[in-house]
C-alpha cells in the first residue's frame, strides 16, 4: 500500500450541495471544458454521423491525374490523396474508427476491467488486492507500445484465414476483413488499458471506505455489491472520469500509431493512422502540404480537447491546487 | 535509517526478480506462440522446407518451449541474450548495444531539456495564476502536447530545414548539432505534463505553514518563492524524472523513423516485425530492467532528500 491517504474533508457538509451535483456545476462554468467538450462532441458526432456526413465512399479511386492528389476545392472539401480517394470523407470515416476504438477500449478496458479491479482490489483488500496489483506492475513494466508491436505482429500472420473463416461462417460477411485487424489492436490495448483506472479506483476506495457513511451502511449490514455500488461507486465516479479523460488520447493514439505503421486498422479501413502515414514525410509534405494538414489538423485538436478536458477536471476534483 | 534503506532496496530487488521472470515468459510465450517464426521471416518468399528445418534446428527452435526458455535464462545467466537472426548471427548484444549508445544519448538530452523548459514555465504559471496568462501558458504547453510526433516529425524538417535552411537533416551522430531538431521534436511534447505537474506542486507548497511563516518573518518574496516553495516543490519531479527514464524508449520510435536515427525504437519495430526472438526480448528485458530500476532510485532518492518519508515494508504497492 503505497498510497498515503489524505481524509476527505467532512466540515460544513450540510451548506454544500452533492458532491456529484457540484461536480457538473462547476465543469459548466469552465468556458475552456466547455468548448472542449463541444469540439470532442463534433468529432464523435461526425463519426457517428459518418455516412451521412460523407460527400463520397471513402475508398472510391479516381485514378485520373485531375483528380489525384487534388488539393482542397468545392467538390474534394480536403483534396483527394495519392490513390483520388475523396480526403474529406476519409477523415470523417477514420473519427468513426478512433470513435469505435476508444469507445471499445474504454468500456472494456477502463470501465469493466479497471472499476472492477480497481473496488475489488481496494475493498477486498489482502490477496486479492496484492495480486491484482503485482499484474499490473508488471505490465506497466513492459515497454507498451513494443508489446502492442509484439501482439499486433503475432497475431497479424493469420489474419487472413481467421477472416475468410468468419466471412463464410458468421454473419460479418465482408465486414470480417475490418473486424479481425480491429479486433487484434483492442487486444493489444486491452493489457495496458485497465492499470490506470484501477489504481486510481483502488485508492479512492481506500479513502472512501474509511468514511463514517460507509463504515455505518456497513454496521447495518448493507451487502459488499450494495456497498459498492451504492455508496462507494459515487465517491470513486468524478476523479474515474478525470482518469479517462486523461488517458483518452493516449488510448486513441495507440490505435494511430500502430495504424501509422501498417500495424493497426485494415488498409481499407479509414484511420488517422493509415492517413498520416500516406501523407508521406518531408518532400511529400513539400509538394502536397493538405494531405497532412486535414488529417493532422483534426486529429490534434481531438487530443487538445482531452487535454483540455482532463486539465479542467484535474482542477474541479483538486480545487486545493486552483484556488488562490 | 540507512539500515532500513538498504533492507528496503534489497527486498524491492528480490521483487524485481519474479517480475521480470513473469514479463520474459509473457514475452517469450506471445513470440513463440505466433503462427510464425524468425525462419519463415528470413527466408520469405525463398522458402524451403529442408533448409528451414536445418535453420529451426541450429536456432534450437525446433525443441520443445520449455527446453527452449531455460536454454534462454541459462544463457542469460552467462551473460549471453543469444543472437539476432536478422543480423547475420550477430549477438544480441553486439546488435542492441550500439542502438542503446544512440537513445541514451538523445534522451538524456530529451530530459535535460523537457525539465529544462517545464520546471521554469509550472512555476511562472503558478507564479501568475489567476490572471489570464496560467490558462494561456498552460494551454500552450498543450497544444504542443497534442500534435502527434508522426506530424511534428514531418512539419518541423520542412520548416526547419526546407523552408529556413537553419539545419541539416542527414543523422550525423548523436553529438553532431544535426541532431537538435530531432531532440526538440521528442522533447517538446513532455514540457506540459512537467509544467503542470510544477504548477500544482508550488501552488501546494505556497499554502503551507512555513511559507507563511517565512513571509510573516518578513523575508522577501523573492527569496520565499526561490528558497522555501520552489526548492520543496521540486521534490515531486524526482518521481517524473524517474518515470520519464524508461518512456523516452518508447517516446522516441517516430522520432527514429522518420529522422533516420539508428537508435532502439527502431531496431525493436524491425525485431518484431521480423520475428527476432532473442533481440525482442532482449529489448523488452532491457525496458523492463530500465523501468524498475528506476523505480527503485525514485525511492531512494526520495529517502536522502526528505527524510521525514520513512521507509516501511508496507510499501511498495
Amino acid at each position: 500500500m503505497s498510497t498515503v491517504v489524505a481524509p476527505l474533508e467532512t466540515g460544513d457538509l450540510g451548506t454544500r450541495p452533492a458532491p456529484r451535483y457540484r461536480f457538473l456545476r462547476e465543469l459548466i462554468r469552465k468556458k475552456i471544458a466547455m468548448v472542449a467538450i463541444v469540439l470532442i462532441t463534433i468529432f464523435y458526432l461526425a463519426g457517428i454521423l459518418a455516412p451521412w456526413v460523407s460527400t463520397s465512399d471513402p475508398n472510391y479511386q479516381r485514378l485520373t491525374i485531375e483528380e489525384r492528389l487534388d488539393t482542397p476545392s468545392s467538390e474534394h472539401w480536403f483534396g483527394t490523396d495519392a490513390a483520388g480517394r475523396d480526403l474529406y470523407s476519409r477523415v470523417v470515416y477514420s473519427a468513426r474508427t478512433t470513435l469505435i476504438f476508444t469507445l471499445v477500449v474504454i468500456l472494456t478496458g477502463s470501465l469493466v476491467l479497471g472499476l472492477s479491479l480497481g473496488l475489488l482490489a481496494g475493498y477486498r483488500g489482502g490477496y486479492i488486492d496484492t495480486a491484482i496489483m503485482r499484474v499490473g506492475e508488471v505490465l506497466s513494466g513492459v515497454p507498451t507500445l513494443l508489446l502492442m508491436l509484439a501482439i499486433s505482429a503475432a497475431f497479424r500472420t493469420r489474419l487472413n484465414d481467421v477472416a475468410f473463416w468468419l466471412k463464410d461462417n458468421t454473419f460479418l460477411g465482408d465486414d470480417a476483413r475490418a473486424v479481425v485487424p480491429f479486433l487484434i489492436i483492442v487486444g493489444a490495448a486491452l493489457p495496458f488499458a485497465w492499470i490506470g483506472s484501477a489504481r486510481i479506483v483502488r485508492s479512492q476506495v481506500l479513502a472512501i471506505r474509511e468514511q463514517e457513511y460507509v463504515l455505518a451502511a456497513e454496521t447495518i449490514g448493507a451487502s459488499t455489491t450494495r456497498l459498492l455500488i451504492r455508496h462507494v461507486f459515487p465517491g470513486v465516479l468524478p476523479i474515474f472520469l478525470v482518469g479517462i479523460s486523461a488517458s483518452m488520447a493516449g488510448i486513441a493514439g495507440g490505435e494511430i500509431a500502430l495504424s501509422y505503421l501498417g500495424l493497426g486498422v485494415d488498409p481499407s479501413t479509414p484511420s488517422f493512422g493509415t492517413l498520416l502515414g500516406n501523407a508521406g514525410g518531408v518532400r511529400t509534405f513539400q509538394e502536397y502540404p493538405h494531405m497532412l494538414l486535414v488529417s493532422g489538423i483534426p486529429i490534434i485538436l481531438f487530443f487538445f480537447s482531452w487535454n483540455l478536458l482532463g486539465d479542467a477536471l484535474v482542477d474541479i476534483v483538486e480545487p486545493r491546487t486552483y484556488r488562490r | 535509517m540507512s539500515q532500513g534503506l538498504a533492507g528496503y532496496v534489497i527486498r524491492r530487488l528480490l521483487w524485481t526478480v519474479p517480475v521480470i521472470i513473469a514479463i520474459s515468459i509473457l514475452v517469450f510465450l506471445l513470440l513463440r506462440l505466433a503462427p510464425q517464426d524468425p525462419i519463415d521471416s528470413l527466408l520469405g518468399q525463398r522458402y524451403d522446407e529442408e533448409i528451414a528445418q536445418r535453420l529451426r534446428q541450429k536456432y534450437g527452435y525446433d525443441r520443445p518451449l520449455h527446453i527452449q526458455y531455460l536454454k534462454y535464462v541459462q544463457n542469460l545467466f552467462q551473460g549471453d541474450l543469444g543472437v539476432s537472426t536478422k543480423h547475420g548471427d550477430f549477438s544480441v548484444a553486439e546488435v542492441i548495444i550500439p542502438k542503446i549508445r544512440v537513445s541514451a544519448g538523445m534522451g538524456i538530452m530529451a530530459i535535460v531539456l523537457v525539465f529544462g523548459l517545464g520546471i521554469p514555465v509550472g512555476v511562472y504559471a503558478a507564479l501568475v495564476r489567476g490572471s489570464f496568462l496560467d490558462p494561456l501558458i498552460i494551454g500552450f504547453w498543450l497544444l504542443i502536447d497534442s500534435i502527434p510526433v508522426f506530424v511534428s516529425a514531418v512539419v518541423a524538417p520542412w520548416l526547419f530545414a526546407l523552408q529556413l535552411g537553419w539545419v541539416d537533416l542527414t543523422y550525423e551522430g548523436v553529438l553532431h548539432p544535426n541532431i537538435i531538431l530531432p531532440v526538440f521534436v521528442m522533447s517538446l511534447p513532455g514540457v506540459a505534463g512537467v509544467a503542470r505537474l510544477m504548477r500544482a506542486s508550488v501552488i501546494q507548497v505556497s499554502n503551507e505553514e512555513y511559507v507563511r511563516t517565512a513571509r510573516a518573518k518578513g523575508l522577501r518574496e523573492r527569496t520565499v518563492v526561490v528558497s522555501h516553495v520552489v526548492r520543496n516543490a521540486l521534490l515531486p519531479m524526482i518521481t517524473a524524472i524517474g518515470l520519464s527514464l524508461p518512456g523516452l524508449f518508447a517516446g522516441s520510435l517516430f522520432v527514429e523513423l522518420l529522422f533516420g536515427i539508428p537508435g532502439i525504437a527502431r531496431e525493436s519495430l524491425q525485431a518484431v516485425l521480423g520475428f527476432d526472438f532473442d533481440v525482442v526480448l532482449g529489448l523488452v528485458l532491457f525496458g523492463s530492467v530500465l523501468f524498475v530500476l528506476a523505480n527503485i532510485l525514485i525511492d531512494i532518492a526520495y529517502g536522502f532528500i526528505d527524510p521525514r518519508i520513512r521507509i516501511t515494508a508496507a510499501r511498495g504497492g
